[in-house]
């Protein structure tokens, strides 16, 4: 257990590096010198310069490069080209909106998707059946911008029953709670579909296991059948996908932000892009990456923790 | 165990009543008839065996007394009373109340039937979830106490573990623990040992015998092993094709069987062929389309007495007596044969085309594959967790010391169980694994560790014959194409594909039709001959088959060894056999050699070994093998213990620790191979004599 975990985090270094290696190359690869790309046209020869120390232009780029790792295992992501506050706190203040966004877009995914999927399979081909697959087939196809764009124009432009933008009065939480609706909605709904799908296809096949017969047979209620025995191993390739999702869903939630003007981190790698702020790109995708691999190694933590033989074999 | 209630009239109290089940399958080539009025009483504290062939409706039965049968099935007619309750009837909630409280499952792979992800702790408390007035504490001791009763050893601590911490026999003890947890009335039994080797076989059949005799138990037992059914029943159901043809006191079912089908099995059976022919007793063709209606008898098609009247009429239901009853024509009736059934000595199914006897060759004196001294290793844990765990050695040994030789014309029988490395050893005969030391030499030519390039014009000559044909069969290839593909696998051109199809299909005896048929149009026996066929395909000299009656019924197993024979005796082929099954073998094999742990304990002639095998543990084997006859049970006391893991093998006699003749010496070192004077071979410090 202890190698295995040396050994993923070994292996989530080399990823992060790698990321960080991609970033470098782009800022390098652009034609015209680097401090000039990284703050546009118009900077003052001041301020190039002192990004090119700041950066450490004058140092060959492996240098840099090393550099750069260096202060990032520290928590030092660099400084704001423009505010020259540091990046860490920038991209710190808006993890929150995003964390809360996802969290709470997944959240409502798996709370309806997975039953779905469960109740889905126990009775294959009845009305309920056919509704889910229906509506997972749909959820799935409607990309999320036009959910947001939908749900938008609707509860909050149309009825008035939600705030369309921002991410509500800092402090109050119900304020905060109304503003995320929306945003978490549009974002969770294609998960409704994608987890129905795979909750029932595994269920489908869990349900045909001679063990599922066996509890069966010991006269075990369906409903412990179903969700205490079925569940627990129909569950454990649906967790990966909701793991590779929710570290997806970190940087993807770039549409939901800046359709509902909500900060973020994906509206802060966006505008960041946009602004040419490189160390703000850097820093963003950095942690971006981070969490993705962070959530990943949980979800396969879990199943460890779920499954005694997976557990067994770390 | 057979109380000897006699066949006394109503003998006994009925706990469980089947009257006239008939139940459909809605099949999309139409409403498969599966049972057809089916009646049978089940007695108190009485053991009731339902015996039959795959396809005879047995497991059926089983299910529809629990009330979960598939989707698509459909009960037409009958009651299944139990008690004072008719459980066809019975609503949902009401069936859940009598599951595993008062009827309750042994199943039959016990690797599959228990959930993997929970704790055996955890899987008895839900099994005793309807008493809410007993604290988790005390089902914990309830569910402990159980264990220990089945004889799995420190239950304190493996109650907590996981079924894969458990062996498969130490699983399927912990299945019956887990039957037997409510004391419920009536045990059903689903082919309980079919999925365990024979060591482990034995085991559980004396503690099933011990628990019966301890808890008085009434249990329903499923199997196509008739040797299980001798050893446990006091009364015996024989089914075929959704029928009841025979029904009676165990003795009379054995001893003197009145339906032809009844005695067609037992003649079969190769556990009870005691001359050692190389031709075994096969009943011809197949079980019949159950979708389509037939009248008169159901067994007619195959059967060796068939008379006019059979085809057109519905046999009789005959009864001796109260308990023992069989329906056939011969038995009563216009065509009643007062001469049937004959003597038990005559045998009455032909065995199989070209009968004959006498195709007893005398294998070449040259060998066709001798392996001697072949070591192979396994790696077990990579070179950095070793590193880091301190492990110095990283190996396990599969395969050890082995040495065998194979002869043209000879059949070589490779006898062990699960972990004993006959598959391994199969493979690296065939360069699919690399053996680290030691030589395997075909037709004098060294081919262990041969570059793939340079073997594969030698693969031509040796054949793998797979254990499980259908799903080693290509579904979307027709069976021209599959028993045509090793020409195209080894790109040999130029020859007529179609004529080649045609005589190999002769060869086995595939009719014509079958060459544009898929494998799932197959019988089993049939896909198992498209299987030889195959490993014919190239004119090979060798052929390895591993388990080649495996899952097949005894009536059509015959069928494949025979064919095999004879193609043996006109091809001069040799075989080697790799198998648990030791009445199999015994009649095919000209030699045998026992394997445990990787090594050849024992290795002679077949006839010498089974009549007196000098290993400890050749003789548990052949002890342990369940024998068809009710007069026959066993005595002796079973080997106890289970195979040792490859990680730790003993330092001296590997089969030390459950040797009931072990001494100092043996656990201290490891017996060489010894040839005894008459060329046996054996590894044994103190041989048996
Ligand atoms: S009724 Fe006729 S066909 Fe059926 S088993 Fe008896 S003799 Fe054979
Ligand atoms: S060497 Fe000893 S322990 Fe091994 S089989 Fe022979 S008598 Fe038994």
């Amino acid at each position: 257990m202890g190698f295995y975990l040396l050994k993923r985090l070994g292996l989530a270094f080399a990823v992060i590096c790698a990321v960080v290696l991609v970033l470098f190359s782009l800022l390098y690869l652009i034609p015209g010198d680097p401090a000039t790309i990284a703050l546009g046209p118009r900077a003052s020869p001041e301020a190039i310069a002192r990004y090119a120390e700041r950066m450490h232009l004058d140092e060959p780029i492996w240098r840099q490069f090393l550099i750069f790792i260096g202060n990032a295992l520290t928590g030092d992501l660099g400084v704001d080209v423009f505010s020259e506050r540091s990046v860490t706190t920038i991209v710190g203040e808006r993890l929150g909106f995003t964390l809360a966004l996802v969290g709470l877009g997944m959240g409502w995914a798996m709370t309806l998707g997975i039953p779905l999927g469960c109740l889905a399979a126990v009775r294959p081909n009845s009305w309920l059946d056919r509704v889910t697959g229906v509506l997972s087939v749909s959820t799935i196809a409607v990309p999320s911008f036009l959910v947001s764009i939908w749900a938008l124009l609707i509860f909050a432009v149309h009825l008035r029953w939600l705030p369309a933008i921002g991410a509500g009065e800092p402090g109050d939480v119900v304020d905060q709670l109304r503003h995320l609706i929306l945003p978490a909605f549009a974002i969770g709904l294609s998960w409704v579909g994608y987890l129905a799908r795979m909750v029932r296809a595994s269920m489908l096949e869990v349900m045909g296991e001679t063990y599922i017969r066996s509890a069966r047979a010991f006269g075990l209620a369906p409903r412990r059948v179903v969700f205490g025995y079925a569940l627990r191993v129909a569950i454990l390739p649906t967790i990966t996908l909701i793991g590779m999702g929710f570290g997806g869903l970190i940087s993807s939630t770039v549409f939901a932000e800046i359709i509902f003007a909500r900060p973020g981190i994906g509206k802060l790698i966006f505008d960041a892009v946009m602004a040419r702020n490189f160390p703000i790109v850097q820093g963003g995708v950095l942690v971006a990456t981070g969490l993705y691999i962070l959530v990943v190694l949980i979800s396969d933590l879990l199943i460890a923790w779920f499954d005694p033989r997976v557990r067994e074999s770390l | 165990m057979a109380k000897d209630t006699g066949t006394g009239a109503g003998a006994g109290e009925i706990l469980l009543d089947i009257r006239d089940l008939s139940l459909d399958f809605r099949t999309p080539r139409g409403r498969v008839k599966a049972l057809r009025n089916v009646s049978f009483p089940v007695r108190k504290n009485r053991v009731i065996g339902i015996v039959g062939e795959s396809g005879s409706g047995k497991s059926t039965i089983l299910w529809s007394i629990l009330g979960l049968l598939a989707k698509n099935a459909e009960v037409t007619g009958g009651e299944i009373r139990f008690e004072d309750r008719d459980l066809l009837h019975a609503s949902e909630p009401q069936l859940r109340a009598v599951r595993g409280e008062e009827i309750s499952v042994v199943f039959q792979d016990p690797m599959t039937s228990q959930i993997p992800v929970l704790t055996y702790a955890r899987q008895m408390r839900d099994i005793l979830y309807r008493r809410p007035n007993v604290s988790v504490a005390e089902k914990r001791r309830m569910a402990v106490e159980m264990l220990a009763k089945v004889g799995i050893p420190d239950p304190e601590k493996r109650i907590d573990q996981y079924p894969h911490h458990f062996s498969g026999g130490m699983r399927q003890r912990a299945g019956i623990a887990m039957a037997l947890l409510t004391g419920p009335k009536l045990l059903l039994a689903d082919e309980p040992t079919t999925a365990l080797d024979v060591t482990m076989e034995a085991q559980i059949i004396h503690l099933l015998q011990d628990l019966q005799k301890e808890l008085d138990a009434t249990v329903v037992l499923v199997s196509h092993n008739l040797g299980l059914i001798a050893e446990l029943c006091d009364d015996v159901v024989v089914m075929y094709a959704g029928e009841v043809v025979e029904a009676g006191e165990v003795r009379e079912i054995f001893h003197s069987p009145q339906h032809p089908y009844t005695r067609a099995l037992l003649e079969c059976d190769p556990a009870r062929i005691d001359d050692v022919s190389r031709k075994l007793p096969v009943i011809p063709g197949d079980i019949p389309d159950l979708t389509k209606p037939r009248a008169g008898c159901i067994f007619a098609p195959r059967c060796q007495r068939v008379q006019e009247i059979c085809r057109t009429e519905k046999p009789p239901r005959v009864a001796r007596s109260p308990v023992n009853m069989a329906r056939c024509h011969l038995l009563a009736g216009p065509a009643h044969d007062p001469d049937w059934p004959p003597d038990p000595s005559v045998i009455t199914v032909g065995r199989g085309v070209e009968a004959d006897a006498t195709t007893h060759k005398v294998p070449a004196e040259q060998t066709l594959l001798e392996v001697s001294d072949l070591n192979v290793q396994f790696e077990t844990v990579g070179r950095i967790s070793a590193w880091l765990k301190g492990l110095e050695t990283r190996h396990v040994d599969a395969v050890l010391d082995v040495s065998l030789t194979v002869r043209p014309g000879e059949t070589v029988g490779l006898v062990g169980e699960s972990g004993s490395g006959k598959t391994t050893l199969g493979r690296s005969v065939l360069n699919l694994v690399a053996g680290q030391a030691g030589s395997v030499r075909f037709e004098g030519q060294e081919i262990r560790a041969m570059p793939e390039a340079r073997f594969k014009p030698l693969r031509r000559d040796m054949a793998m014959m797979f254990q499980d044909p259908v799903g080693s069969l290509s579904p979307r290839k027709s069976v021209r194409a599959l028993i045509t593909e090793p020409f195209l696998i080894h790109g040999i051109t130029g020859v007529d594909l179609d004529a080649e199809a045609e005589r190999l299909a002769d060869m086995v005896r595939l009719p014509k039709p079958f060459l544009s048929r898929y494998p799932h149009e197959l019988s089993g026996g049939q896909a198992r001959r498209v299987g030889v066929a195959r490993a014919l395909a190239l004119n090979p000299k060798l052929i390895i088959a591993d388990e080649p009656t495996a899952g097949l019924d005894v009536s059509v197993q015959g069928e494949i060894l025979n064919l095999m024979a004879d193609l043996q005796a006109e091809h001069g082929l040799g075989y080697l056999i790799i198998t648990h099954n030791l009445p199999v073998v015994r009649h095919i094999a000209d030699r045998l050699a026992i394997m445990y742990l990787g090594r050849i304990v024992e290795e002679g002639r077949t006839d010498a070994v089974f009549a007196h095998p000098v290993h400890p543990y050749t003789r548990a084997l052949v002890e342990g093998v369940p024998q068809p006859d009710p007069d026959r049970r066993r005595v002796h006391v079973s080997i106890s213990g289970e195979v040792p893991s490859l990680l730790n093998r003993p330092k001296g006699c590997d089969f030390a620790g459950r040797c009931p003749i072990a001494q100092d010496r043996c656990r201290a070192e490891k017996p060489a191979h010894v040839t005894m004077p008459d060329g046996r071979r054996h590894a044994c410090h103190f041989p048996l004599t």
